[in-house]
């Protein structure tokens, strides 16, 4: 029985195999996997999570508005969200954090600074 | 006169004198005596025994300094073999943290180790995925952008002597010309099956001068080339996985992408293994 849980918000198939693999690094964490933000919303209606960590550039409902989403929900307000994204530009990470991301980490990923954010978070 | 005074010597002597007087003068003088010389002895004996209790308090005082003393000095005994001891944990501790240190690192480059496996294994895994060519193309691209971290790339195949571009990210590929065997650094690549790589992908270069050239091989020929002119600004080293995973798309590439084509003109995957077995005899 895990002690947290964590949705993975990524279009990619190969980059969700990716964080999921490197998030199964952390013995206490579940993952459950969404494809887009649309995907994680009715995921997060239906459960509650520890940690979200979620792409930028998806299709039908990108990573920023997820975020902005996410934050107006009292149910959700306060989770911990890591943005790992191919936009490495001061103003993409300036603006992803204004919306309230906890963490900006950049493509392509290292799995031990992605887990080391993750420990930071869940202060593991 | 004569006989008168021998006659009174000789009446004195034959008459007894009385010396009770003198007796009792003497035995008074003597017990008189007696008693102070017994009053001095009872003074000088409890003098003495005055002295002797004042000795056996000094004594006692000395005894316990002395022992107080031998307690002291058991003491800093054992504060000097509690400092030893306490040296040798220090000494132990130091020894143990420089080792948790190095298992800590070492943990480290383990992690690493097993984070740039799960990139070649996944990379492998999903070009060998799907026998859909744009699938295949897809995947390609997928990996190039994310694992990989290039920003403007083309994927070029050899047709007769030339090269053309099949895929490209960051330029539309209708931009892209054909390049000639032999022709600058992707027409050599495509000629020689040799990657050509940056020490450094920062600066970025062009498709004309890009910082990797991949050959996409098909056993000892070269059939394509994939060219990254740039990564993206974040990436300013290439990664140790990097080159694994330019290996794997030098060997594993032309393979899926054959594999998919050849496919594409079946109907289906039973049809698709027709021959095999006459393959296998």
């Amino acid at each position: 029985m895990a002690d947290y849980s964590c949705l993975v918000v990524e279009d990619s198939p190969m980059m969700r195999q990716l964080l999921v693999f490197a998030l199964a690094r952390i013995k206490s964490i579940a993952v459950t996997e969404a494809e887009d933000g649309v995907d994680a919303l009715r995921k997060l209606a239906s459960a509650s999570f520890d940690l979200i960590v979620t792409d930028i550039n998806m299709p039908i409902m990108d990573g920023l508005k997820l975020v902005k989403r996410i934050r107006s929900d009292s149910a959700h307000k306060d989770v911990p969200i890591i943005i790992i994204t191919t936009e490495g530009s001061t103003e993409d990470r300036q603006r992803a954090m204004a919306l309230g991301a906890n963490a900006y980490i950049t493509k392509p990923i290292q799995a031990p600074q992605v887990i080391a954010k993750v420990r930071e978070l869940l202060s593991l | 006169m004569n006989d008168d005074s021998e006659e009174r010597n000789r009446r004195e002597s034959d008459v007894p004198v009385d010396l009770s007087r003198e007796r009792e003068s003497f035995v008074r003088q003597f017990l008189k005596q007696g008693v102070e010389l017994t009053e001095n002895l009872l003074e000088e004996n409890k003098a003495l025994h005055s002295q002797l209790s004042e000795l056996r308090q000094q004594n006692a005082l000395l005894r316990a300094q002395v022992a107080s003393d031998d307690a002291i000095r058991d003491l800093l005994r054992k504060i000097e073999t509690l400092e030893t001891e306490r040296r040798t944990l220090l000494d132990r501790s130091t020894q143990l943290e420089e080792t948790s240190k190095e298992n800590q690192d070492r943990n480290v480059e383990i992690e690493q180790e097993l984070h740039d496996l799960a990139n070649l294994y996944i990379a492998s895994s999903h070009l060998h995925s799907t026998l859909s060519v744009r699938g295949v193309m897809r995947h390609l691209c997928e990996l190039l952008q994310q694992l990989v971290g290039a920003e403007l790339f083309a994927i070029y195949l050899l047709r007769g002597e030339e090269a053309i571009a099949i895929g490209a990210d960051g330029i539309e590929l209708t931009a892209l010309k054909s390049i000639p065997q032999g022709e600058g650094v992707v027409g050599e690549v495509m000629m020689t099956g040799v990657p050509r790589i940056n020490d450094k992908p920062q600066p970025g270069g062009t498709l004309e001068t890009p910082v990797a050239s991949i050959p996409l091989m098909v056993r000892d020929t070269a059939v394509g080339v994939i060219a990254i002119a740039t990564v993206f600004a974040q990436k300013p080293v290439w990664a140790a996985v990097d080159r694994e995973l330019f290996k794997l798309l030098s060997s594993h590439a032309a393979t899926a992408l054959i594999a998919a084509n050849l496919y594409a003109k079946e109907p289906g995957a039973a049809t698709a293994l027709d021959g095999l077995m006459d393959h296998l005899n």
